[in-house]
């Protein structure tokens, strides 16, 4: 038989073992502590954020690597245009909760890497004041090109168009991607890497399978005018 | 009316207005801190001195969070019901802050009236307190019908429900204190627990002040009883449509009622201003007064830490199943041990006065500890002044300590009433317990229909 | 002077919620109204300096009664109060006339016929006094009332348990 209340006393004693704990043993804080921004000028919208990479990586290695804030657009290096992942399928547009994410599909095609044509965004903005972190965009992207960002210092005195996010701004690189969240990016590379064997493994046993057909089509043709040359 | 006398109102009353709501700014930045650290988090540590990198813990950002508040645009909805919508907080506030005048609390530095004054004292302090904290209920119903939106209406009825009912074993447990002291008056209250009688120390005086403290989270819609804001079921309740100003003054009010009602436990229970050396300055009742109420709010953050939120069902089982029986049965099990204990005080008075009486108890050898018994008979009997049972229990038990046969009976019967009402109370709470556990698992709960 | 001043600030006060609370078509601003009206008659009884009665006015109907009301709104189909207009009636010139009536033949010579001075009798007002009168002279009058009340209750409660019975009895057949 328990005691009346016990459950109560308990659960303190665990909070209260969390309380004291967190001011003498470091590794118990989950959360990393925040440093003042080295000048105080406030950017005027998100796209004003330093460029330079360094410091979009100061922000971000403040948190802890299992923050996930926003949404971003990733490329493979270079010139980001060149090499943007997102083929503007508007996928992440439809299933997007409170409906923050507004694509414009271009209308040329553009060469990729793997020497195939495709489209590309022509316009790609997100409001951050809408969105709500839940990561549906990331889930449903066939093409990898839509990661999480923990960047989290997003204040601007401009509340219209400070807070909408515009393509350019959105584009990150995959180093940027591996630098902030190395585990998640690693196993998407592999992930990646293994969809794009596979998928050759498929496409050369089609070619073959289709080779194979003609062949076999082929044979049956020239025995059919052997045949009919027989006759 | 005097000058002298508005100049005493001036000092009752402002310092109330002072210092519990830079008390309130000193909480919100001790609760946030608390929790952090409770989920191993750092909380506000940044914003201390202002234009400076002097942090301080952070207890600049109350200050700040003010400024924000002030600042952040006021948004009324389109359908809401401008006019209440605008007095909610304002109604909110006012009776909260009211019933601070209530609490026997002194400030020293009145000249009017001998030096002490207190805010304002009344024949009937306790069921004026009770009359005017349920005005709140009806701010918080104005606040959730007026915004016109699903989640408040649904926080609002949340609200009224939940403090409607837990009023009940909030007041049942104050009675006792009530009957056991014969006033209403918080001074008299808090005059018949110095010298550490608190009523806590009794067996039910501690049932009654548990039951009070449940019941006052409850009526202050604090964790685990927060249904009326539960953030991952209605937003935030009545609270939803609120932002800036009115937002703090909600907000405002929420932590003067949770001052309020704990000062109310400490006035019951805790002795009010009574402590280790309240003779040694004028100003040290009051400092152990807010320091009881300080104790009092950091367990209320303590328990918000650690408690999930409570089902509705559950709630109203827990307040009409659980706390209303108990308290009632406590008040039956206070007047009995009451009047079994006054009964052997009479008679230990009637043996300790026959037998002075019945010759000259010095002629002997005298019954060790005799003087202190007949100290207490006297006192008990009114023949030393005023009569006064809590004294003269503690002179009997003066001469039961010096080995005087009658006291030590006396004192073993108190003893034995004292855990046999505990005894019955655990029992008690404990049988309420496994009766009032609701039987239907959440599952049946929902699709019951 | 001031106890003048605040007798008719109060009076006025009070009037006037009695009046909103009669003539708003919205329901809850006219139970808001009918507060006003008693917490303005609270203010009254403390001007008597009967504390006690005022604290039991605040308790009982502002704290009980118009929670109550506000419960029973929320269970009709008028909570959203959408309707800003006051209640019109075409039998009011009647109406006015019979109030009228009431107060010039009925209520001014009982007035005038009272013995003020009379009626001026200290009493003890404290709430220990009050409980030995409850006590005392009128125990068979509370405990009555006590009785009755508890009654209702148990009668309530049989007749929201009976009706449930009788629904689920009809199921079955």
């Amino acid at each position: 038989m328990s005691i009346l209340g016990g459950g109560i006393f308990k659960g303190m004693a665990v909070t209260l073992r969390n309380f004291v704990g967190s001011y003498f043993y470091k590794e118990r804080l989950i959360t990393n502590d925040y440093d003042w921004r080295p000048e105080d000028k406030l950017p005027q919208s998100i796209g004003e954020y330093p460029k330079e990479e360094g410091e979009q990586l100061r922000d971000t290695t403040t948190v802890n690597h299992y923050s996930r804030n926003f949404p971003m657009l990733l490329h493979d290096g270079g010139e980001p245009m060149d090499t943007v992942r997102c083929v503007a399928c508007q996928i992440c547009e439809r299933e997007c909760p409170p409906q923050c994410i507004y694509i414009e599909k271009s209308e040329d095609k553009t060469e990729r890497s793997d020497n195939k044509a495709q489209f590309y965004p022509a316009k790609f903005d997100i409001d951050v004041s809408v969105c709500m972190s839940c990561q549906i965009c990331v889930e449903v992207c066939p093409f990898d090109a839509i990661v999480m960002n923990s960047q989290f210092e997003l204040s601007t005195p401009d509340r219209f168009g400070g807070l909408l996010v515009r393509r350019d701004d959105l584009l990150k690189s995959n180093d940027y991607y591996h630098k902030i969240h190395p585990q998640e990016a690693a196993t998407r590379d592999q992930k990646m890497v293994a969809d794009k064997a596979a998928k050759e493994a498929k496409k050369k046993a089609a070619a073959e399978k289709a080779k194979a057909a003609a062949e076999v089509k082929a044979k049956a043709a020239a025995e059919a005018k052997a045949k009919e040359e027989g006759e | 009316m005097s000058f002298q006398l508005i100049i005493d109102i001036l000092i009752a009353t402002v310092p109330l207005l002072v210092i519990f709501p830079s008390l309130f700014a000193f909480t919100t930045w001790m609760e946030r801190k608390a929790l952090a650290r409770i989920q191993n988090r750092i909380g506000p540590n940044k914003i201390g001195v202002p234009c400076t990198r002097v942090s301080l813990f952070g207890l600049g950002q109350p200050a700040a969070d003010g400024i924000k508040m002030i600042f952040k645009e006021d948004i009324v909805p389109r359908g809401a019901d401008k006019l209440f919508h605008l007095l909610a907080p304002i109604l909110a506030l006012i009776p909260a802050m009211l019933i601070l005048c209530f609490l026997p609390l002194e400030f020293p530095w009145g000249k009017f009236m001998s030096g002490k004054v207190q805010a304002f004292m009344l024949d009937s302090a306790v069921i004026f307190f009770f009359a005017i904290t349920g005005l709140n209920t009806l701010a918080i119903f104005m606040a959730g019908w007026a915004s016109r939106n699903k989640y408040s209406l649904l926080g609002g009825m949340r609200a009224v429900a939940q403090m409607v009912s837990y009023e009940i074993p909030l007041v049942l447990s104050a009675v006792i204190v009530v009957m056991m002291v014969g006033s209403l008056n918080a001074k008299e209250i808090a005059d018949a627990q110095s010298g550490f009688n608190w009523f806590v120390f009794s067996p039910w005086g501690l049932a009654a002040f548990i039951v009070f403290f449940i019941a006052a989270l409850a009526e202050t819609n604090r964790s685990p009883f927060d249904l009326p804001e539960a953030e991952s079921e209605i937003i935030a309740g009545y609270f939803t449509e609120y932002s800036g100003f009115k937002f703090a003054l909600f907000f405002l009010g929420e932590y003067i009622a949770m001052f309020a009602i704990s000062g109310l436990a400490v006035t019951l229970f805790l002795g009010a201003g009574d402590g280790p050396f309240v003779d040694a300055a004028p100003w040290m009742p009051a400092m152990w007064f807010i320091a009881k109420i300080f104790g009092l709010i950091a367990v209320m953050i303590w328990l918000r830490g650690t408690l999930p939120r409570l089902r509705v069902d559950q709630l109203m089982a827990f307040a009409w199943k659980f706390l209303l029986p108990l308290s009632i049965f406590n008040i039956l099990l206070a007047g009995l041990s009451y009047f079994a204990l006054d009964a052997r005080v009479a008679n230990t008075t009637d043996d300790v006065i026959h037998y002075v009486n019945s010759g000259n108890p010095f002629a002997g050898v005298p019954e060790l500890g005799t003087n202190e018994a007949l100290m207490g008979a006297m006192i008990y009997r009114g023949m030393a002044g005023e009569q006064n049972p809590m004294a003269a229990k503690k002179w009997f038990l003066k001469a039961a300590l010096k080995g005087h046969p009658a006291s030590r009976t006396l004192v073993a019967w108190w003893l034995g009433i004292w855990v046999l009402s505990l005894v019955a109370l655990y029992v008690m709470a404990k049988g309420l317990n496994n009766l009032s556990r609701s039987t239907t698992k959440p599952r049946e709960y929902l699709y019951a229909e | 002077m001031t106890q003048e001043i605040t007798f008719w600030v109060l009076a006025v006060i009070a009037v006037l919620g009695a009046l909103v609370a009669v003539r708003r078509r919205n329901l809850i601003h006219g139970v808001f109204a009918l507060m006003i009206f008693f917490a303005a008659l609270a203010g009254l009884f403390l001007l008597l300096m009967a504390e006690f009665i005022a604290a039991v006015q605040i308790l009982v109907y502002i704290g009980a009664v118009g929670i109550l009301l506000l419960f029973a709104i929320m269970l009709t189909e008028r909570v959203t109060g959408d309707d800003a207009r006051d209640i019109t009636s075409r039998g009011s010139f009647w109406g006015w006339a019979a109030a009228l009536a009431v107060l010039v033949f009925l209520l001014l010579p009982a007035i005038q016929g009272a013995d003020l001075s009379q009626t001026a009798q200290p009493i003890n007002p404290s709430v220990k006094a009050l409980g030995h009168q409850m006590m005392d002279p009128y125990v068979v009058t509370l405990e009555v009332l006590a009785l009755l009340l508890t009654a209702a209750l148990i009668g309530a409660v049989a007749a929201s348990q009976g009706g449930e019975k009788k629904k689920e009895d009809t199921d079955d057949a």
